[in-house]
């Protein structure tokens, strides 16, 4: 059984802090609405005892893409909040650790998952740092 | 004072393809860890936004190479749920033999990886012996071996063959008695192993909940969780099987966990296999197929544990967006606080016990 609800982004944390006994978190799942200028955020949570979801659904700014950290509250958030960071360049305030995760530290291009990424011949044939003589 | 830091990987055999962890040690103890992932990192996310769904089916068996079956299977159910098709019951009960058959492989890998490890290298060759029975059959059924594309949205791409059922029965009957007389001998009952892995790198219920940790090491750590019981998916309400669970939460009661369940897979495949209906074995379905515009979730008990594709489809061809929710990913998030205040010999035992598969947590 799915819940559904959409929520503000500043309720995030209080809406976190109720679910924090019975649920844990399954996944956070971004999704890149270029055309209305927004980011959609779906935290999907996990009843610890049977199968129920809760899908928390919230909207933020794409040009200025924040929102609270809830690592804290759910240590599962950290690794999910740093892909999300990676891939969409979402900053997560109050995030501890918050840096690239799954990319090199020095990737130069940007974020891969926005849908105004778009692969050409450089990305293509780029290959880190140069450690040639 | 300040301790070691010492790096463990990206280049090593032990840490299950390239897994990078900085150890700060003092004296032998870690005191703190911290993963390094991403080496394997091949964008099959993206990927996912560029290629039909149908094309997507090859991409899947390579996320996750080690039980790809099992991947097949999450993907095409999606395709199905995202349709709102229906399969023919034959499907499915082929599909759970498929799906088990992936379980054991995987198991089988684990504990060839985690003897070898411990310098058990006769486990290495015992183990893979065993697996290859499976792979032989799959390799009859669907003409690959570590990567058969056999599952596909609307059932499977080919139809058992004639008298296979009697293959899959008599390799099961061999497998059990090897894993009763050889591999328990080999690694539960040995003192060795035993002493190497009791009490070494526990994580605790409440932690194990708390960072999503899910499937076998989530069983040893005491919590009773199975999501083919929980939500029952294909054919898993009607079968009889236990769901093991040990309350240590250390490295041997992960190994444990495995070796039951490899025992019950066995009694699944035996079930479904002599109770396998009649009937069409794929729904015809075009190549290419376009999906409305929806939000599908999609959660199944892999090896690894749980692992959901989640899709937002916009009435196109092609996934708007494809997440796919890796357990190992959590595992490893576990393994930094499992290592806290352990000694830097049982990093080994710590790693191969959680079975990560680098291919799927880099995605």
């Amino acid at each position: 059984m799915i819940n559904y609800k959409e929520i503000k982004s500043e309720e995030l944390r209080k809406e976190a802090e109720e679910l924090k006994d019975k649920y844990f978190l399954f996944s956070i799942i971004v999704v890149d609405r270029i055309n209305e200028g927004k980011f959609e955020l779906n935290y999907l949570f996990e009843n610890k005892e049977n199968a129920d979801l809760i899908n928390l659904k919230t909207f933020i700014l794409r040009n200025d893409p924040k929102i609270d950290s809830i690592s804290d509250i759910f240590p599962a958030a950290d690794y999910e909040e740093r892909e999300a960071y990676d891939m969409f360049g979402i900053i997560f305030t109050g995030h501890k650790n918050l840096k690239r995760i799954l990319l090199p530290e020095d990737w130069p291009f940007g974020y891969p998952l926005r849908k105004d990424f778009v692969i050409n011949d450089e990305i293509r044939n780029w290959t880190g740092t140069d450690l040639r003589w | 004072m300040n301790g070691f830091e010492i790096n463990v990987g990206p280049a090593h055999p032990s840490t299950h393809g390239v897994l990078k962890f900085k150890l700060t040690i003092e004296g032998d103890t870690i005191k703190k860890a911290e993963a390094e992932i991403g080496f394997l990192h091949r964008g099959k996310e993206k990927a996912a936004e560029d290629v039909t769904y149908m094309s997507y089916l090859p991409f899947v068996d390579k996320i996750e190479y080690v039980s790809a079956l099992n991947m097949e299977l999450l993907y095409s159910s999606l395709i199905e749920k995202a349709l709102n098709i229906q399969i023919s019951e034959r499907a499915k009960y082929i599909r759970t033999i498929m799906a088990e058959f992936g379980r054991i492989m995987n198991h089988l890998v684990f504990l060839a990886a985690f003897g070898e490890d411990l310098g058990l290298i006769s486990e290495f060759f015992w183990a893979l012996r065993e697996r290859e029975l499976l792979m032989d059959i799959i390799e009859e059924i669907s003409g690959g071996r570590l990567a058969p594309v056999y599952i596909r949205p609307g059932g499977v791409f080919f139809d058992f063959k004639e008298g296979i059922e009697n293959k899959i029965i008599e390799a099961m009957e061999k497998l059990e008695y090897k894993i009763k007389e050889v591999h328990e001998y080999a690694i539960i009952k040995n003192s060795i192993f035993k002493a190497r892995t009791k009490g070494v790198g526990i994580l605790k219920k409440e932690d194990a909940i708390n960072l999503g940790v899910t499937g076998p090491n989530a069983r040893a750590s005491g919590i009773n969780r199975d999501y083919r019981k929980l939500n029952p998916y294909l054919i898993y309400d009607k079968l009889d099987f236990k769901v093991p669970v040990f309350d240590e939460g250390d490295a041997y009661a992960r190994c444990l966990v495995r070796m039951e369940e490899i025992k019950e897979s066995i009694k699944i495949i035996k079930e479904a296999t002599k109770n396998i209906p009649k009937g069409d074995y794929l729904i015809k379905m075009p190549w290419i197929i376009k999906i409305p515009p929806a939000y599908t979730i999609e959660i199944q008990e892999t090896p690894r544990g749980e692992i959901g594709m989640i899709l937002v489809s916009d009435g196109s061809e092609r996934a708007y967006r494809l997440k796919i929710r890796s357990a190992s990913f959590f595992a490893i998030k576990a393994m930094e606080k499992i290592l806290e205040g352990e000694k830097i010999a049982n990093f080994y035992p710590i790693l191969a016990s959680l079975d990560p598969v680098m291919g799927e947590i880099d995605r």
